[in-house]
């Protein structure tokens, strides 16, 4: 096994740490190695406040995951959430020199360069920018410009920037381990690289990944991005209701919800309750089962009614055909799809990783599907570009950031 | 001191066990019959009433009555109620004798065919005649059975709601969720035959068995009283660690409660718990503190507990109640609770109060055991009536005292309760967010719990 076929990604998240090593094959297949976590510490809502403290739980989910899988990792793709991300849509245009009429792929990135000639927060920096279509010559919906023949061309892209001091922040915690960092992903980008299929990328999807920090978005319509961000909201939320509303420690609070937590209301007897038990099972509070759900309920409603309106800026969640996809750690509260199902008036469904061999204990864990998302990303970028060129957008998206 | 109670009130109930007789009509019935009788049942005498004699030759009834000789010559009524009621107008003089001493009747019915339907109201008038209190059990055919047999079933149904004393209905379509999807039809059919058999069951221990605060036919009938009402029935035993919750929760789960649900709705609950020598007051506490959160504030809930050796370790809990119609909700609202003396002071205002205190009363009468014959004067009562059952009271003193002092309390509380505004003494915090960067969205901190912001209370 050739070490350029070892892909490695690291979610550093809010409530763990999850690195995912994989290789590719010859026939562009992708096979999980092994899988490392580590609880999250010094992490809220996405990103790193206690530096110190989030490196040594990178570095011991990173050393979990090298044990798992036997493989040693010089290089990692990193996952990047937070509520500073956001993003917006902008047209680039070329116009080609008068003695040539042939496209080319100086002239795709060009245009890719232009497009992102536009005024962002001084202190954000390009995370992505990612084609959606081509036009030549005022002709709609090219896909492929190369070796056409036009006089201007033009480009529509999805442009996803952050604030440059926290993307620099998570890798500078990657590079301190030492591990080279490959490339900064967009979570939600790389959740719906394995959460999607092409086929309901061209329907038309939004897939939603609630954490536990932040609730990351990503729309698809036509097979293009349209829209992403991020809220920071996520299970940590939930976590912090329950152990107010129903005043008990946050541990008992985050067990009580992973365990019991449902957000469908008057499924429950009246008055029914659940009994908390210690760690010595000595019974002690009584808890009634829909106050619990009720909580989570309101959360929740909350949390998608507000995407809702986020993405009802832009008429795009009406062309959205296959529906919602839900996936993160928070995808595991019950009734979660009958809920957003509701609020968005559209099919919801609960996913995970998709169409991936070897570990498929870990695919199809909805929290690991961002981890696994970089391993695709990173392998749709590689058979894009070769190594070469992975370097090249590397050096260009950060150049400064190092 | 409860020791002492058990000590003089145990040996005095068992020596006189009330007459009880379980009736099975038709073939619904007597395989209802048969369930009680396999589950265990020495308490009561048990009689089989069908026009076909081969399902009655099969009936493990000890006496069996049939029907119809000449009308239908051994045969079943091919699902026609005019020919069961035919039958049973024929062998009225049979049925007379059969169930002629009884205190207490039970039917079990199933409505829709033709005996269940047709000879099941005249048994039950027979047995009224004869002085006896008649509950009915009557089973409401599957909706797949076709409208024509629903229809025969709801006739029927109404006519017993008139003749009987109390009716218990179930709804095999109700029976059908406790199924799993899977599992034959006969195993929905046995579910049914089980459910009865555990009410009948239940209602006989609940009536014989003796109680340290006891519950007689009275409360009986004030939780079971609703004209065309649905009853509400919930059994459950247990004998884990945990006995008072697990019996509790199970009787819940009866489907006649619709996952406890309709409890809620009732004006009168009627709770037994019944245990081995074992069981504790705490126990009890616990069990009715959780019942509690189940009903309203203002229901009344009818008390009673007894000790039972051969229960040993367990503990169970039986719950009777009724839905009434919604006219009749409110005319028990604003009625004080029916308790004796309340009654014999006012004069009824209302025709469904009449109804109450024929009822009760007439189930009063036959709450003293030592006297015979005032159960057989009790069944025509005119309306002076109320005023011989002066000292009824007096007879069970300590039964009453508990449940008045129950009816009072929670009514007074409740309307304190809501009329008090309820100050937010919690301040506003952001929990483990404390330290982080607030997310502040369209001028809200999103950190702060929604139900606060919401304003929504969750307790």
């Amino acid at each position: 096994m050739s070490n350029s076929d070892l892909i490695v990604g690291l979610e550093i998240g809010t409530s763990k740490i999850c690195v995912v090593v994989g290789e590719t094959r010859p026939d562009g297949t992708l096979r999980i190695l092994g899988v490392g976590q580590a609880p999250s510490r010094g992490v809220r809502k996405g990103e790193i406040v206690d530096f110190e403290t989030a490196m040594k739980c990178v570095h011991e989910a990173v050393v979990d995951a090298e044990q798992k899988s036997d493989v040693m990792i010089r290089s990692v793709y990193v996952a990047v959430a937070g509520g500073h991300i956001q993003s917006f849509n902008n047209r680039g245009c070329v116009i080609l020199p008068e003695e040539r009429d042939e496209i080319d792929d100086q002239d795709v990135e060009d245009v890719k360069i232009n497009a992102r000639e536009v005024s962002i927060p001084a202190q954000n920096a390009f995370l992505h920018s990612i084609i959606q279509h081509y036009h030549v010559d005022g002709q709609d919906g090219v896909l492929n410009p190369v070796g056409m023949l036009g006089g201007k061309l033009e480009a529509d892209f999805h442009i996803i920037h952050g604030v440059r001091t926290r993307i620099q922040n998570t890798i500078r915690c990657v590079k301190e381990l030492p591990l080279e960092v490959e490339d900064v992903v967009f979570s939600a980008l790389a959740s719906a690289q394995v959460v999607l299929t092409q086929h309901q990328k061209n329907l038309g999807a939004l897939v939603v990944d609630i954490g536990g920090g932040t609730t990351d978005y990503i729309l698809y319509v036509d097979g293009a991005v349209k829209q992403s961000g991020a809220l920071a909201i996520g299970g940590d939320h939930m976590t912090n209701d329950i152990s107010m509303g129903l005043r008990i420690p946050m541990a008992r609070a985050e067990k009580l919800k992973t365990e019991e937590g449902s957000c469908v209301l008057g499924n429950c007897l009246p008055g029914e309750t659940i009994l908390l038990k210690d760690d010595s099972g000595f019974a002690g509070k009584e808890i009634e089962r829909e106050t619990l759900n009720t909580i989570i309920h309101l959360r929740l409603r909350e949390t998608f009614e507000l995407l809702k309106r986020t993405v009802e800026e832009e008429p795009f969640i009406n062309y959205v055909g296959a529906g919602i996809f839900i996936t993160g750690g928070c995808s595991l509260v019950n009734g979660i799809d009958h809920l957003a199902g509701e609020i968005f008036e559209m099919p919801a469904h609960v996913t995970h990783a998709q169409t991936l061999s070897g570990l498929t204990s870990a695919v199809e864990n909805p929290q690991f599907s961002t981890a696994i998302g970089l391993l695709r990303y990173a392998q749709a970028v590689q058979v894009d570009r070769p190594r070469r060129g992975i370097t090249r957008i590397f050096g260009r998206f950060f150049s400064g950031m190092r | 001191m409860i020791q002492l109670s058990k000590n003089y009130s145990l040996p005095e109930r068992q020596e006189e066990p009330i007459p009880i007789k379980v009736v099975g009509v038709g073939s619904a019935g007597s395989n209802a019959l048969d369930r009680v009788l396999l589950d265990g049942m020495d308490k009561a005498d048990l009689i089989a009433i069908n026009t076909d004699v081969q399902s009655l030759a099969s009936s493990v009834a000890a006496r069996k009555v049939q029907l119809g000789r000449s009308s239908t010559h051994g045969l079943g009524t091919g699902g026609d109620p005019e020919l069961g009621y035919q039958a049973a107008i024929e062998s009225a003089e049979e049925i007379r004798q059969a169930i002629a001493g009884a205190r207490m009747i039970f039917i079990c019915a199933g409505l829709g065919g033709g005996t269940g339907s047709g000879a099941a109201p005249i048994v039950a008038q027979l047995a009224r005649e004869a002085g006896s209190l008649v509950i009915a059990f009557a089973t409401l055919p599957f909706s797949f059975e076709g409208k024509r047999r629903a229809a025969q079933a709801q006739d029927a149904l109404s006519r017993l709601n008139e003749i009987a004393n109390a009716v218990i209905c179930f709804e095999n379509d109700r029976m059908g969720d406790m199924v799993a999807p899977k599992a034959g039809i006969h195993q929905a059919f046995g579910i049914a035959d089980m459910t009865i058999s555990q009410s009948v069951r239940s209602i006989v221990n609940l009536i014989q068995r003796p109680g340290l605060i006891r519950i007689g036919f009275d409360d009986l009938f004030a939780a079971l009283r609703s004209q065309n009402g649905r009853c509400l029935f919930g059994f459950g035993e247990s004998d884990t660690d945990n006995r008072a919750h697990d019996a509790l929760t199970q009787a819940l789960k009866n489907p006649l409660m619709d996952k406890g649900r309709m409890l809620s709705e009732a004006a009168h609950v009627l709770v037994q718990v019944a245990g081995g020598p074992g069981m504790t007051l705490s126990e009890v506490e616990i069990l009715m503190r959780e019942l509690g959160r189940h009903v309203r504030d203002h229901t009344q809930i009818v008390f009673g507990t007894a000790v039972d050796g051969k229960m040993g370790n367990r503990l169970s809990v039986t719950i009777i109640s009724s839905l009434a119609s919604e006219d009749s909700i409110a005319a028990q609202d604003t009625s004080p609770p029916p308790a004796f003396l309340e009654q014999v002071e006012e004069p009824p205002p209302a025709p469904p109060t009449i109804d109450i205190v024929h009822e009760s009363e007439s189930a009063a009468s036959l709450e003293p055991a030592p006297d015979d014959l005032i159960a057989a004067e009790a069944p025509p009562p005119p309306v002076p009536a109320p005023s011989i059952k002066k000292p009824a009271p007096r007879l069970i003193p300590p039964k009453k005292k508990p449940v008045v002092e129950k009816e009072a309390k929670p009514p007074k509380e409740k309307i304190v309760q809501a009329k008090q505004e309820v100050l937010q003494f919690e301040p506003v915090t952001r929990g483990r967010f404390e330290k982080s960067e607030p997310t502040i969205v369209e001028g809200q901190d999103l950190d702060i719990p929604t139900f606060l912001r919401k304003n929504i209370r969750v307790k």
